[in-house]
């Protein structure tokens, strides 16, 4: 636990020196498509930078600078704007960022209409794409501008996204997404939006054509999703965006339907924080678990032990870049499992004592291997898992209770016994001696 | 020579015979150390040598509450309450002696010389019981037959560290004490067999032997109107205190006043105390109409104290008997009910040429033996004879039950030849002048002679009306015996070097130009798991392998020899005859992350766990019998198939898959050939996308298979595979779909 501590502590330490405000560091490599000018996303480029973010760019093909150099990544997070390149350099070909993902590289990747390996690459996430060169379109609100330029409203209850925040305009696709609990939708896609063959109203009939045309229906509705965020196991974050212009100046600086200024510039920012684990990162401190009354742990308990569980949390603070206690998390949950869970309860935050949660449970009247396990996943939220195995003996030889009152009818079969014993040799003895006198006196 | 003399240099000639007698039966189980090394044998030895390494080095109390978080992963095992301790005991004594003098011997050592050393006193305790039976002279012998007879030897080679190595010899000793107590009527070997007994409780399972066998000899002897007072002291003082004892160790607990295996014992020492008031009431009073009365009433109060066991059998106040102690009335109840029990080899019913290659001549002069014990029948008699006639019968049922039968074997052998060998080496003759008959006659005296002496007894009728005439005829059946014995001698010596000598952990193996080569394989996977593996590595295999990991590996296992739990069995049974996607959340949830399996087919051994794969499915269909079905594994023919015929079922398993996984690349295209099951495999072997091949040992006997993690993306191993290798994956289905007109 020392250790681990230490490791923490060097952590941050790193963190604090690297000054960015992510809690995995400031190294980020840009995938800029040669058709797309680095100077029309500077919003949003310059806005990481001023964040603490070094942006390394790269364009598709080139082979330096390399992502991995002797198994080890040279960046710790990776933007991939490049929606429609057909072919990558090998080390950025989407089948070798599988491994990237296990070191807990974050990735941000937007899509477009075009067919490119990204799109089967999306497929491995759960993300189910539209056929291609189908973007998405709406006719509400009513507006000037191209029907495939949409302007979305944001979800009001988004942790990731700012509240208040303008509808943003998009330009890009939507995509049906799988039942993964990995998967959970950032933004929607609106509900009158449906991805289309054509984007002319008078060539509809193509449309429900191809609708029909092997019962795929139409890619319309609320369901499906704009901007997705996926977890991977190990933690890693991958934010899927349907378009690349979201992040463009144009519609960073461009207007809404009302003359209202479009809410790009922080939703782009927004989902950033989020894929470059700034925003509802959390992690656990240190696991601790001892019998009531005691302070250390042992190496086993005892069944029908009262045993303390603690769990420190801590989250991490983007503006101050630290790591702080949270005790915002009202739905913990600890299980003592062996196969199966044996005790299931709730792990409250303790007052005045930020970070942590406790609980005191009995230990089963079972022996086994047992694993404490808190296993924590909320959307948007690093997973918290953690489980820790105990065994848990029967008494020893000298734990038992030395008299039951369950017993008493053997204790008296054995008194009686033992007293009828000596009873019965003393007329014995005493009998014999008698009788031998008699003869004698005969 | 003045008879003093004569008795000295007897009984120092009689030391030093028995002094030799054990270094031969020591010596003669050397043979493993010597071919191979000094190495714990087997499987179940290696968890008897793991708890003593444990009772040796944390004490004796630690040992009593020791709970083994490792075995039965994730259940545990209390090993304290499980466990016979009497071996571990042992040799924690001997250990700690050692050190006290001085002596730093490695337990290891003392583990694997445990067995020769009580060999040597099981020599002697037989020489002690047999001396009982005859005399001194056939006790010797009976010494040198138990000391080299190779169906004692095969549990007792050096190494051979198991419950075995010294229950033969407290079963010997014990029953010495039993005859000892039942001759004299002595509470003091009563008492004596008792404590021995109790030793023998702490020691081995097989103690129920002798809680069956004391109370049928005297409840034979009761019933044969041999009931005496020496009878009841012998018997109740063993009875009472040996129960006592044996109720001590945690592992019998309340079966003596429990189960069904003890109620003999219980209910001949109720008889005896019938029987014995009878005899005091008749011994009072002279009515004859009494008497009636009261044999009447103690026959009643027996048929009511029976009935009355019965009816809490049936209450399930008394357990009834186990279905280990069926399938030794039935052979064929184990096959049907526990399958567990009969998987293992050693509980099949024994071939017949195992009691000659176990007991060799032996087996032909044993009936002799038992026949000369009818012509006497004394009461001691009487107990050979139905050790005789049980142990026949169980050593039939059972091989590993050959244990039980060697000694009475030995015994009566001893006492037939010593008779031939009294009668053809006497010197003496007949003094009549008639016709001697041709047959053996008998050479002692009268049958009704005191017990203590009988071999005086020829010499007291100095002139005998029968008896041999001339040398010739004393010769040739003398050099005849003498040459049986030595065939003996030698059969044993090579029996014992040749079939009982094999650590089984270690195989050799005879190359074509003679030359032997030692597969050490076990121990290189064992190793490698050892080295290369985190501390806390659940490793799954079957149950045959769980104490050798334990013991060498030092890791965690689902299930172990100590077959007590048979759904955590059945479920590995089941997760190997799974396909791999079934098989992988069963494994997760057991936190395995290696698989161990077994695979003979290179180098033609034959213990593989393809072999043993239609128990696996047996145990587990036992269980769930809708999910793992026997005939979904044979071919529609009926045969078991690994080619290119095999089921789907079968070739799609985890055993089928992880035992043949690159088998193939081993040969030329289509040259696969499975040299156990003399059948050609498939041109294209199976492929594994839940495991990744972890360790294959040099003979490929050992395959261990790590078990892949959770995919990173939440993807099933299949998919994450295809998309790895660049397959193109099949259109995913959208779970929601509109129509725009809806």
């Amino acid at each position: 636990m020392l250790s681990l501590r230490a490791l923490w502590a060097s952590l941050i330490a790193l963190s604090t020196l690297c000054a960015a405000t992510s809690s995995s560091g400031s190294r980020v490599l840009v995938v800029l498509e040669p058709a797309l000018a680095k100077d029309s996303f500077s919003t949003f480029f310059n806005g990481l930078e001023a964040r603490g973010y070094d942006l390394t760019f790269r364009a598709p093909k080139e082979e330096r600078p390399l992502l991995v150099e002797y198994d080890v990544p040279n960046y710790d997070h990776v933007i991939y704007f490049a929606p429609s390149t057909k072919s990558f350099a090998s080390d950025l070909a989407p089948q070798s960022l599988l491994p990237l993902l296990q070191k807990k590289t974050n990735l941000l990747i937007a899509l477009s209409p075009t067919l490119t390996p990204m799109t089967s690459f999306a497929a491995e996430f759960g993300l189910v794409l539209p056929p291609p060169e189908t973007p998405l379109m709406s006719h509400f609100p009513s507006r000037k501008g191209p029907l495939d330029t949409l302007q979305i409203p944001l979800p009001a209850d988004s942790s990731i996204l700012t509240s208040g925040t303008a509808p943003i305009l998009f330009k890009g696709i939507n995509f049906a997404m799988s039942p993964n609990p990995m998967l959970f939708p950032i933004i929607n896609a609106p509900p009158e939006s449906f991805a289309t063959d054509t984007i002319k109203d008078d060539e509809a009939d193509i449309l429900v054509e191809s609708s029909l045309k092997g019962g795929e229906g139409l890619w319309a509705g609320s369901s499906m999703g704009v901007v997705a965020g996926f977890q991977t196991k190990s933690g890693a974050r991958v934010a899927w965006v349907g378009s690349v212009d979201v992040f463009s100046d144009k519609f960073v600086n461009g207007k809404l339907a009302d003359g209202q200024k479009a809410g790009n510039e922080v939703a782009a920012q927004d989902i950033a924080k989020w894929a470059f684990q700034e925003s509802l990162v959390l992690r656990i401190d240190s696991v601790e678990h001892h019998r009531v009354g005691e302070t250390e742990p042992r190496e086993t308990y005892t069944i029908n032990d009262k045993v303390v569980y603690t769990l420190t949390v801590s989250k991490f603070v983007s503006s101050t870049s630290k790591w702080e206690p949270y005790s915002g998390i009202s739905d913990l949950q600890l299980e003592f499992t062996m196969l199966d869970p044996h005790i299931r309860t709730s792990l409250k935050p303790v007052k005045g004592q930020p970070g942590k949660y406790e609980t005191t449970l009995r230990v089963p009247d079972r022996h086994g291997v047992f694993k404490f396990v808190v296993d924590h996943r909320r959307k948007g939220w690093t997973s918290l898992y953690t489980a820790t195995t105990v065994p848990v003996v029967p008494p020893r030889h000298d734990e038992y209770p030395r008299f039951l009152s369950a017993a008493w009818p053997y204790y008296a079969g054995a008194i009686s016994t033992s007293v009828g014993f000596i009873l019965f040799s003393a007329l014995w003895l005493g009998g014999a001696v008698g009788e031998k006198t008699k003869q004698k006196t005969q | 020579m003045a008879p003093e003399t004569v008795k000295n240099t007897a009984s120092f000639i009689k030391i030093v015979a028995l002094s030799v007698i054990a270094g031969a039966a020591i010596a003669s189980r050397l043979f493993a150390v010597i071919n191979f090394e000094s190495i714990i044998h087997e499987f179940d030895p290696w968890f008897n040598y793991r708890a003593t390494r444990v009772l040796a080095s944390k004490g004796f109390y630690e040992f009593w509450n020791w709970f083994d978080p490792t075995a039965w992963y994730p259940l545990g095992r209390v090993v304290g309450g499980t466990i016979f301790p009497g071996l571990m005991a042992t040799s924690g004594v001997i250990f700690n002696f050692l050190r006290a003098i001085h002596l730093p011997v490695d337990i290891r050592n003392v583990c694997v010389m445990l067995a020769p050393a009580f060999s040597g006193l099981t020599a002697w305790s037989t020489y002690m019981f047999t001396r009982e039976m005859k005399d001194e002279s056939a006790g010797l012998l009976a010494a040198i037959l138990i000391g080299i007879a190779p169906g004692y030897i095969s549990r007792s080679v050096a190494g051979s560290y198991d419950n075995e190595a010294i229950a033969i010899f407290l079963l010997m000793f014990t029953f010495y004490l039993w005859i000892k107590a039942l001759k004299q009527g002595s509470a003091f070997f009563g008492t004596m067999a008792a404590i021995f007994y109790f030793y023998m409780v702490a020691a081995w399972g097989g103690y129920v032997f002798i809680t069956n066998m004391i109370p049928l000899h005297a409840l034979v002897l009761v019933l044969m109107g041999r009931y005496s007072s020496r009878l009841y002291v012998g018997y109740s003082s063993w009875y009472a205190v040996g129960t006592l004892a044996s109720m001590q160790v945690p592992f019998v607990g309340f079966q003596p006043v429990t189960t069904s295996e003890h109620m003999a014992a219980l209910g001949v020492f109720g008889l005896l105390q019938l029987v014995a008031f009878t005899e005091l009431v008749r011994s009072h009073v002279s009515s004859k109409q009494f008497q009636t009365l009261l044999r009447t009433a103690a026959v009643t109060i027996g048929l009511l104290g029976f009935v009355a066991v019965v009816v809490l059998t049936m209450k399930g106040w008394i357990a009834p008997w186990t279905g280990r102690f069926y399938s030794l009335w039935d052979t064929g109840y184990a096959k049907k009910h526990i399958p567990i029990i009969a998987s293992v080899s050693e509980h099949q019913p024994t071939a017949w040429p195992a009691f000659f290659a176990d007991l060799h001549i032996l087996i032909f002069i044993f009936p002799v033996g038992v026949l000369l014990c009818f012509q006497k029948l004394r009461d001691e008699h009487v107990f050979v004879i139905i050790y005789a006639i049980m142990a026949s019968y169980f050593a039939g049922v059972m091989v590993r039950l050959m244990l039980t039968l060697t000694p009475v074997v030995c015994v009566a052998a001893a006492i037939a030849i010593s008779t031939l060998l009294d009668t053809y080496i006497d010197p003496q003759e007949p003094e009549s002048t008639e016709v001697a008959p041709t047959t053996t006659s008998e050479a002692t005296g009268s049958s009704t002679a005191a017990p203590k002496e009988p071999k005086t007894k020829s010499k007291e009728s100095k002139a005998p009306k029968t008896g041999l005439f001339g040398l010739d005829t004393r010769l040739a059946v003398i050099f005849n015996t003498f040459f049986l014995m030595l065939i003996f001698v030698l059969h044993c010596t090579w029996t014992t070097s040749h079939a009982y000598s094999s650590p089984s952990v270690v195989l050799a193996s005879r190359a074509a130009d003679g030359s032997s080569a030692v597969i050490d394989d076990f121990r290189e996977a064992y190793y490698w798991l050892r080295q290369n593996t985190p501390k806390d590595a659940v490793v799954m295999s079957w149950w045959d392998y769980g104490y050798q990991i334990a013991g060498m590996a030092d890791r965690p296992t689902l299930v172990d020899n100590n077959t007590w739990n048979n759904t955590h069995i059945a479920t590995v049974g089941k997760a190997f005859a799974s396909s791999e996607e079934n098989a992988y959340p069963l494994l997760k949830k057991h936190d395995v992350s290696y698989v161990l399996v077994l695979l003979g087919s290179l180098i033609q051994y034959s213990g593989d766990d393809l072999n043993k794969f239609l128990w696996m499915i047996r145990i587990a269909s036992g269980v769930w019998p809708d999910e793992v079905k026997e005939t979904d594994f044979f071919t529609p023919r009926g045969e078991f198939r690994v080619d290119e015929h095999a089921t789907k079922t079968m070739s799609e398993s985890l055993m089928y898959k992880m035992s043949y996984y690159r088998f193939q690349e081993l040969f030329g295209p289509g040259q696969a050939q499975d040299r156990v099951r003399n059948q050609k495999l498939p041109t294209v072997g199976p492929t594994l996308d839940y495991f990744d091949e972890a360790f294959t040992s040099e003979n490929w006997i050992v395959r261990i298979y790590e078990v892949k993690p959770d995919d990173e993306l939440g993807r099933d191993h299949k998919t994450a595979n295809a998309y790895s290798a660049g397959k193109k994956r099949k259109k995913g289905r959208v779970a929601r779909r509109r129509f725009a007109l809806e």
